[in-house]
Order: C-alpha cells, then sequence, then structure tokens
C-alpha cells in the first residue's frame, strides 16, 4: 500500500535554516546541511528545501547547499524558490534536486511547466501553488500572499496538470503560519479536481492536524514549524498516524 | 588480485548523482573500480551494469542509440552479464514501451510497458510502498519482504512471465517491482532514493550477484 509521506520543509538563506514571517523577525533555525542529514536519518520520507531570498549573491550559497545536502541523504529531494526559468531548473537538477517546485513563474509563463516537463519528465516537475481566499473565490496569489492573481484556484490546479506537472504543493495563505490545521476545505477542492498527487502545506500545530490533512486525501504531508522547534518528532508523528489506521513507513 | 569492473550507463535520462555516490561508498576499500559509461563501450570490459533512468522510455532508448550504447548493451545483456535496471533502465528490458509513442525495447525480458489503468488512482504512483517477495534472491534476502521503497512512475511492467517476477508490489492491482532472469534483474522504484533498505539492495547486488 502507499503511504501518507511526511515531508519537512526547510526554509532556507544561503546555508541556514530559517524561520520568519514575511521577513520580519527572521529567526536561525540551525545549518541546513545538518537538519537534513538529521530528518533523512530520523525516518522523514522526502525532504524540501526553498530559497526564500533567492538574490543573485545569496543563490551561488544556496545552490552549493542543495549539493552539500544531496551528498548526504537518501531520500528524495524538493528544492523550489527563485525558479524563474528552465536553466534555474536544470541547475537545481544538476545540484542534485530530484524534483525541482515552480511557482510564481508558472503563473506567470504557465509554458515553463509544459517545457520544463517534456525536458526533464513529469515526475521531477512540482508545481507550488498558493490559494487564498478572496471575496469568496479561492484565488491563486503569488509574493508570499501580497499579490492576489486573476487565476482561480481549481482552474489553475486543472491547467497545471494538463501542462505536464508531476504533483502540486498546495500551500494555503489562509492557514499558514497560524498552526491551526491544515486549510482542509480548499485542499478537499484540490485534491477532487486533480489525479496528480497533492502535498498539504500551511497550518501544522498538532498531530491531530497531521490525520485531518491526511483525509483530505494529500499523499504528502509539509510541516516545517512543529519538525524545526523539536515539538514533535518525526516517528512520533508517523506512530500517532499509523494508530489512526493512517499507512505510513515505520 | 584484477579489481572487477562496474559500469554506470549516463544515458542522460535524469541525475545519477545519487546512484554513483552510493556505489563509490560500497565499493571503498573493495576490490572494483566504477566507470561511467557516456558512449560506446567495450561490453567484454565490465562484470556489472547498473543503468539508472527517469522520464519516458522512448526517450532513454533513443538517447541510448545517439550515444552508441545500444549495440554493445545488447550484446552485454544478450550474454547474459551482470546488469542492475533501474526505474526506466528496468522498463526498457521489455519488449515494447507505450509512454509517448510505441518503441521497441531491448527485448530481453518479454512483456510491455503500460499506464496504469485504473483511473481512480492518483498517477503518478510517487511514494513509498511495499515490496512481496515471490522467491528468495541474492540480492533482496527475506528480511526485504514487506519493506517500504521509493516509487515515482505512471507505467508498470505488463504481460511479463510469471517466472520473471521476483517481487510485486500493489497499488490499484499488482504489478512487478523487482524482476530477474538470469542475472539480469530490474527495478521499478529508485533504490538510491529508498534510504538504508536501498542501499543494502543495492550493496547487495554488487558484493553477492
Amino acid at each position: 500500500m502507499l503511504k501518507t509521506r511526511i515531508i519537512p520543509c526547510l526554509d532556507v538563506i544561503k546555508n541556514k535554516v530559517v524561520k520568519g514571517v514575511n521577513f520580519k523577525n527572521i529567526r536561525v533555525m540551525g545549518n541546513a546541511v545538518e537538519m537534513a542529514k538529521y530528518y533523512s536519518l530520523s525516518g522523514a520520507d522526502e525532504l524540501c528545501m526553498l530559497d526564500i531570498n533567492a538574490s543573485y549573491q545569496n543563490r551561488k550559497t544556496f545552490i552549493k547547499t542543495v549539493e552539500s545536502i544531496a551528498k548526504v541523504i537518501n531520500i528524495p529531494l524538493t528544492v523550489g524558490g527563485g525558479v524563474s526559468d528552465l536553466s534555474d531548473i536544470t541547475d537545481l537538477l544538476n545540484a542534485g534536486a530530484d524534483k525541482v517546485s515552480i511557482n510564481s513563474a508558472a503563473v506567470k509563463n504557465p509554458k515553463l511547466i509544459r517545457q520544463a516537463s517534456l525536458r526533464h519528465g513529469s515526475q521531477c516537475i512540482v508545481v507550488a501553488i498558493d490559494g487564498k481566499r478572496h471575496k469568496n473565490k479561492m484565488k491563486v496569489v503569488i509574493k508570499g500572499g501580497r499579490e492576489i492573481t486573476k487565476n482561480e484556484l481549481i482552474t489553475w490546479a486543472k491547467q497545471v496538470q494538463s501542462l505536464g506537472a508531476g504533483e502540486i504543493l498546495l500551500t494555503s495563505m489562509d492557514t499558514d503560519g497560524v498552526q491551526n490545521g491544515f486549510d482542509s476545505n480548499m485542499l478537499k477542492k484540490v485534491t477532487s479536481n486533480v489525479g496528480i498527487p497533492v502535498i498539504a502545506s500551511g497550518g501544522v500545530g498538532s498531530l491531530e492536524h497531521f490525520y485531518l490533512g491526511h483525509l483530505t486525501k494529500s499523499t504528502g504531508l509539509l510541516a516545517a514549524s512543529v519538525f524545526h522547534s523539536r515539538k514533535y518528532k518525526i516517528k512520533t508523528v508517523k506512530k500517532y498516524l499509523s494508530s489512526k489506521g493512517v499507512p505510513v513507513r515505520l | 588480485m584484477k579489481k572487477k569492473v562496474i559500469g554506470l550507463i549516463d544515458g542522460q535520462s535524469g541525475n545519477i548523482g545519487s546512484i554513483n555516490k552510493a556505489i563509490k561508498d560500497i565499493i571503498k576499500g573493495r576490490p572494483y573500480q566504477l566507470k561511467i559509461i557516456k558512449s560506446h563501450f567495450n561490453y567484454t570490459s565490465f562484470d556489472k551494469i547498473i543503468l539508472p533512468g527517469q522520464g519516458a522510455y522512448a526517450t532513454l532508448m533513443s538517447n541510448l542509440k545517439k550515444l552508441k550504447i545500444i549495440q554493445p548493451l545488447k550484446k552485454y545483456l544478450n550474454n547474459n552479464s551482470s546488469y542492475l535496471g533501474i526505474c526506466v533502465g528496468m522498463q526498457i528490458l521489455s519488449d515494447w514501451g507505450y509512454e509517448d509513442k510505441t518503441t521497441r525495447g531491448l527485448g530481453i525480458i518479454s512483456g510491455d510497458i503500460k499506464k496504469f489503468r485504473n483511473k481512480k488512482l492518483i498517477i503518478p504512483h510517487m511514494g513509498w510502498n511495499t515490496i512481496n517477495l515471490n522467491k528468495d534472491d541474492t540480492i533482496i534476502e527475506n528480511n526485504f519482504d514487506k519493506k517500504d521503497f521509493y516509487f515515482v512512475h505512471s507505467y508498470i511492467f505488463q504481460n511479463i512471465k510469471k517466472s520473471d517476477v521476483l517481487a510485486f508490489t500493489l497499488y490499484g492491482k499488482k504489478f512487478p517491482s523487482i524482476v530477474k532472469k538470469g542475472n539480469i534483474y530490474g527495478v521499478q522504484f529508485h533504490p538510491e532514493k529508498s534510504h538504508k533498505h536501498g542501499l543494502n539492495l543495492i550493496k547487495n547486488y554488487i558484493l553477492k550477484s
């Protein structure tokens, strides 16, 4: 049976894992390579890392960090943040990423999804979608939720699938960072409208939240703070899910 | 003592970094050497060949042709020499592939590569899933039975002889996750991404088979 994936997410600047809301009060949580190694050894099913400040200068160090991480883990690695064109995707795959996640660049230029999946295969192209409710509609937002696009969430999710995305990483900007649980309603709307895997992101604060995330038919559950703060170990989450009858890799 | 030579084929079908590193770690301090195969090669000078692959069947076959790897690889396999194909590297052992367009495979293990047919399944089959052993083997000892490995694929081996299937996995229905004929192995999952069990499988293949 296919297992539900537990995916720690590292928000990275250069080689440091950070935590901060919209670049305010940024706090260093640890060294990215050390933390990646720790999660790989402690039962993470996959690892996600995002360059949250992809400036020209920071990028070089970030790519080196991807290389170092790829060398020390042997679970799949998804890398995103600041991916704007095909050459960015190639650079990250060459650095050792197994999958690359595209966000705003895909919204601005949807053809990029098709070009990338034709060149590298759908299996390594993840489209990250940030969703937010606006005037009673679910919309796609970019720039960390500050810019609302004209795209309707469900239409966009279907479109990225037909363009060749292998997976969707869905973050609800209405629940992200609040630790009140995943946005079940938004996730269910997306999982019931696409046939590719969906990773749930944004809002985990308790063990039950993981279980509720699983009920949305998301096959991957992503979390950052609860793991970085050591509130839960990955094993703790998996044992809890297993006790609720959710298939996990123990 | 003469070193055994392991060939790792770079078919420009995904990144070979992880598998390259896994092999290097395993053979460190042991009488083996690793050579990367990127073009025509002398098939008699290799003791083992590993071919990892991602992406499409047709793409890997045409890359192998372009790189002039296909002819020596066929001779190598027809000799029943030791081989491990990973993901698409396993799929091309079949007669035909039906991804994108119909493509003739290497024809080593009879069968076809076709898409999961169940419309209710989430495709690609992506994540960790269990392998169930049909029989014991050097590369997958008993303790591999019911262990999880990392899969990412939309196509599966069909119309294969039962005797060529070493292990199967359930996703909608049973499909072959490890195939074997003589000294030729294929795994549908990615052992290089499958943490310790994956690394043990590569280790067993290199050191024991």
